[in-house]
Parts: structure tokens; sequence; C-alpha cells
């Protein structure tokens, strides 16, 4: 005897009923398990390469890719023809380039993004190497300098102390930053707003040369 | 012959649910056995399992409401172990699933709430757990001297403070006592003086915090920054010399101590909820529940309660060199988690009691129909659907269970050098070197969670 036998001869159209009932029973269960199982499994890594689209969701309230890129697209643009610019492609056309170390940025947000503000640092590294009108401090000597000046105990970039910092590594300018955030939560929302803010500073007299900021607002609703 | 199979089948079922159907509480109790017994390790594998994820450095997959609530008492026994770096990315990671939870909540979880199951909606976490999540891991910070992170969670607490005066209208949470403590420390450190003195005004205005007068009063003389209360610690006296004026540095020490009181589930027959929580019923639903209850059916009551806490007597101990330092209660977790509960206790209980009218009701609907020939088989019927619905009645017992009872702290000037430190709490103990420089400020906890 199967389950399946929906309508044997000798039952009421009640009992029938009610067999039917069963049977859809068991077949609505076993199409939620079925979707159950679906839902269970079937995660798969994703190469950007393949599917670009996978860049474009915003995951979280922190920075991504996308909002790094925006932001640095606004910066380095506008760097591109400051003043302060073409001050350092005319010494470069003299053969005296100007040495300019850039610090980290400050990270005045309640988010933890301080390996996106390395990765802008990087980047705008990288496009100040490759203007190829300047000559770029490493990295990692300044963290060398950084422990001398701020002590073992808390050797973090502060730019109180850029002068100090100027004189030690024998750089005329400092590209740095800061970024700042207005963060909102209600019942059913929570909203950032972020400050960008890049500048250029002469180390001898700590004047700021450059300045200029870009905005990103990220959102949960 | 059918319908016999199909009540085999039923009870199969009923037998599967009811395995399935353990609560969060139940679910973590070999978590809680493995700290009582000392083993956080232990317990830190038995949560990786329930992830089921390979590491403790992994986290899930999803990060649903168990899942998020795992990962905070993970956070917590990392921090225990003194594994802060594997604290703070599960604490950061929690207080985000949780906050997305939150926001998340919507009528549907309410209704689900009310209707069929207690743990049917997502994981709404109270002030003081949203509070604490940002306070523990500024611990986590200043263990590692990261002063830029723990400014950052202190920002996070300062957001969730905003939104739990302004939208929850509660602004005295004595959680926000030891958070702007630890806060206020963390801008003094950055030698930001006005922030860092808003902060310790916040903390001053809980009781105790005796031990921030004194650096109040020094820090007053850096500031322009003053409160009716920063006015009162000013006038209290002239300020200390500065360590570093003296050769001096400093050591904060933080101890959390105990359990708080996890939550129990509860069943008990509705005679009895009527007669312990008539008061909190609409009198509809209290004549509807006399009805039922004088029937004398399958009519429980499922609804999660609190247990006991940990460790209420315990006196944590603290020695610098061998000199005992004097701490002092910050805050008491638990008196959080007691007052939290009275608030939502009558709304949790009518939610019981609504879910307990609504079994009965579709009890008696089956029963009806399929005893429309055979009343037996109605009966069964009906006793089979209120007796599934009350296994599949999960009552809520999820909460952050692994937070401790109480959090004491002690802040003491030392000579500049190298200094051994001891803390014991509960038979859990931490023995350290600490090389203190000069007007420097190192932070020392221990969370025995036990």
């Amino acid at each position: 005897m199967s389950f399946y036998n929906l309508a044997p001869s000798n039952v009421t159209p009640r009992q029938t009923m009610t067999r039917r009932t069963s049977f859809a029973a068991l077949l609505g269960t076993a199409a939620i398990a079925a979707l159950a199982c679906s839902a269970c499994g079937g995660k798969e890594y994703v190469r950007g390469a393949n599917d670009p689209s996978i860049d474009q969701p915003a995951m979280s309230t922190g920075l991504d890719k996308d909002d790094i890129e925006r932001t640095l697209q606004t910066l380095l643009n506008q760097m591109r023809e400051a003043p302060i610019m073409d001050e350092w492609r005319v010494k470069a056309g003299q053969g005296s380039r100007q040495t300019v170390a850039i610090a980290p940025f400050q990270n005045e947000t309640d988010e933890h993004v301080d390996s996106q503000l390395d990765a802008m640092l990087s980047e705008t590294e990288t496009w100040l190497v490759n203007s190829n009108i300047t000559r770029v401090v490493d990295q990692s000597r300044q963290a060398d300098m950084i422990r001398q000046v701020e002590g073992a105990q808390h050797p973090v970039f502060d730019p109180r102390h850029i002068p100090q910092y100027g004189k030690q590594l024998g750089v005329q300018f400092y590209i740095t930053g800061k970024i700042g955030a207005s963060d909102e939560r209600t019942e059913d929302a929570r909203r950032v707003q972020y400050f960008v803010f890049m500048q250029v500073i002469d180390t001898s007299t700590s004047e700021i040369r450059w300045q200029q900021k870009a905005y990103v607002t990220k959102a949960v609703r | 012959m059918i319908d016999t199979r199909a009540l085999s089948l039923a009870a199969v079922v009923t037998g599967l649910l009811v395995e399935g159907c353990a609560t969060h509480s139940e679910i973590t109790l070999p978590v809680r056995d493995a700290l009582d017994a000392g083993n956080p390790h232990a317990a830190i594998a038995l949560l990786d399992e329930q992830m089921d994820v390979k590491a403790p450095t992994d986290l899930p997959a999803e990060m649903d409401s168990e899942n998020s609530l795992f990962v905070l008492d993970r956070g917590s026994i990392q921090q225990s172990i003194a594994q802060f770096k594997d604290s703070k990315r599960d604490l950061e990671a929690a207080d985000k699933a949780i906050d997305m939870l939150d926001l998340a909540h919507d009528a549907k979880d309410d209704i689900g709430s009310y209707i069929f199951s207690g743990s049917a909606g997502k994981y709404q976490a109270p002030p003081y757990e949203k509070l604490l999540v940002n306070t523990l891991d500024m611990v986590n910070y200043l263990e590692l001297q990261d002063l830029n992170g723990a400014r950052v969670e202190a920002r996070r607490l300062a957001v969730m403070q905003k939104y739990i005066s302004d939208d929850l209208k509660e602004s005295d949470n004595p959680v926000l006592g030891l958070g702007g403590f630890l806060a206020g420390l963390t801008f003094e450190e950055s030698e930001q003086p006005d922030e860092a003195l808003r902060w310790y005004d916040q903390a001053l205005q809980f009781a105790g915090f005796h031990a921030l007068r004194d650096p109040v009063r020094l820090l007053l003389t850096k500031s322009q920054y003053r409160s009716p209360r920063l006015k009162d610690v000013e006038a209290g006296g002239p300020p200390p010399a500065a360590p570093e004026d003296q050769g001096q540095g400093e050591i904060v020490f933080v101890v959390g101590y105990g359990r708080v009181p996890h939550k129990i589930p509860h069943r008990i027959p509705i005679g009895l909820a009527l007669t312990w929580f008539s008061g909190a019923l609409a009198p509809n639903d209290v004549a509807a529940a006399n009805r039922i209850a004088a029937q004398g059916l399958v009519t429980w009551v499922n609804y999660p309660t609190l247990g006991p806490e940990q460790g209420k007597y315990a006196i944590p101990a603290a020695t610098i060199d061998g000199q005992y330092v004097q701490l002092e209660e910050a805050v008491n977790v638990t008196d959080q988690v007691r007052g939290e509960w009275k608030k939502i206790e009558g709304k949790i209980i009518v939610s019981a009691i609504t879910r307990m009218i609504a079994r009965f009701a579709a009890g008696s609907i089956v029963g009806a129909v399929a005893g429309q020939k055979n009343g037996i088989i109605g009966l069964l019927a009906n006793l089979g659907t209120q007796a599934t619905l009350t296994v599949l009645d999960k009552p809520d017992t999820r909460s952050w269970e692994t937070l401790p009872a109480r959090v004491a702290i002690a802040r003491v000037r030392v000579a500049a050098g190298s200094h051994t430190v001891h803390l014991d709490a509960r038979g859990v103990r931490r023995d350290l070197t600490l090389q203190v420089d000069k007007g420097g400020c190192s932070v020392v906890s221990l969370m025995a969670l036990r």
C-alpha cells in the first residue's frame, strides 16, 4: 500500500478528501524542505573581473572601493590644477624636484576605516610618484621617524609635530588629511556622512598650501 | 490506516521538533558550564561548533540573531583570556550585526512573537548591551595601546548613547559611567582635554569614580570646558602635580567579574499564569484565558525568566609590586539586566498568554474539522495541534550571556619603570610585568566570567 494511492474504491468522498489533504500537506512539506535546502547551500566565490556588478552594492556604512575611487577622483583632480602643483612643476623643470612625504590620514570618524584610509594614502602616493614632479619619501622610513619623535609607547603620527618630522626626514612638504563623520541613528535608520579633507603642508612654516574636501554618505535604512 | 500513519508521522515530526526546539540558553548551557569549570578555550570551541566555523578567528557566514549572540559571547571570552585582537574583531562584527538586526526589526517580528513563538522575531539588544559592546571594545584597544581605535569606539558609544537618550528616553544608564571613564581616559591620553572632560563629566554623574577626581583637577588646568559637576570637583582641592613632572606614570585597572543572569525558559499551566500575571493582562484576554483554564486541557504558557547571576559576593583583588590597590565598583551590570527585564516582563507574559490563546483556537479548529465523524479523533487532533504548537513555542531566552556581572576600576600613579601586576577574581588570575613610561598610562584588564 502506498501513500500515493489517492482514491481507492473503498473509501468515502470525505476520506478521500482527508487523504488528499494529507498528500497535499506532504507535498507542501517536501516543497518547503526543498526550498529550505536550496536556501541553506549555494554560496560561491565570485571574481570581480567576471562579474563587475559585485562592486556596486554598499555592504556596510564603512568605506569601500567605490567610495575611495570617487573621493580620490575629486581630490586629486583638484590637486592637479592647484597652484602648489604648478610650483612643483616649475621646480622640477629647473632640475630641483621638491621632496614630499605622505602622512597617514587622521581617522576622526566612528567607523574603523583605517585600512581604507591606508589604501587612499597608497593610491595618492602612486599618483604622485607617477606624476614625476616630486621626490616621494618611502613610508617605511616615516614609521621609524615617527617612532623617534613620538616615542615607543604611542608611535602614532601627530600632525602637530609636522615641522619635527620634516626636519628629521628632510622633506619640504607633507601631504596629509583627515576624515570626520556625522553619524546619526534613529529607530529605523543609521546614516554616516563622511567629510574627507586633504591638504599640503609646508613643513618649514606649517602653512597649509592647499586643501580640498570631498563628501561620502552611507546609510542603512 | 492512513490516519494512523499520519498520526505516527505527526508524532515523529513532533519528536524531531522537540529535539530541534531548544532555546538559546539551553543551547549555550555547555558554554556556561565550560566557563564555570574554568575552561574558556573549551567554551570558545563550543561556540565555534554552534556557528559551524573551523577556527576562533573565523566569523560565521550569516550573522543572524543566534550567530550574532554567539560572536558577542566569543568576543567576551576572548577578552577574558587576553586575546584582545580576536576579541575586538568579534565585538566589532557583532556590533554591526546587532545594529542591523535592530534596524531591521519590524511589525512582522512583533506579530510572530505574539502568534507563533517568543523567539520568532529578530533579536533586539537591550540598551545596556548596545552600550557595553563599544565600552568593552574600548578596553581591547586600550590594552593594545591603540588610541586611534579606542577613539573610534568612544565615538560609536556617543552615537548609541544619543540614540538611547533621544529615542528610547533613557539618559541615565549606569553603563555610561564606565563608558565615560574609558572614553575620557582615551581622549586624555590622546591629548584632547576638552573631549576628555566631557566624558569624565558624564562618568562623574554616577556613584564611585573617586579615582577620577585628581586626574580631572589636573585636566581642568588644560581646558576651558566646565560643567557644574566639574566645577565642584575643581573646588574640592588643588590640582596635583603632573605625573611626568614627578617621574611617574599611571596604571588603570578594569576588572569584570561574575556573569549576568541569563534568561531561562519557563513553562507553567495557564491557571498558575493567571494567578501570577492577571494584573498585566487585558480583561478580554483574562476572560479567554479563564475559559481555557476551566477546560483543563493542554494549556501551558511558555515564557522566559531571569536565572541567577554568578559571583554576587566575589571580591576582586589587584596588586602592584605586591601592594594591594583599592578597586571601586564602576557598574553593576546585573542591576541593569534586572531593571531592563522588569520593564519588558509584562509585555512578554502578555505575548506568551496571547500565543497560548492562539494555540487553543488553532487546536479547536483542527479538532472540529477532524472530529466531524469521530469525536475521539477530533479530540486527539485538537490536543496534538496544541501540543505541537506548545513545543514550537520557544521562549525567547536570547541575550548576551557572557557579560561580567560587575566591573570595578582603579587608577593609580606609579614610578616610571617596570612593575609586576597581579589581578585575581573568582579564581581567575592574570600576572604580568608592565613597563610604565614617564607620563605614560597602561590599562590592564581582567574579565573573570564565572
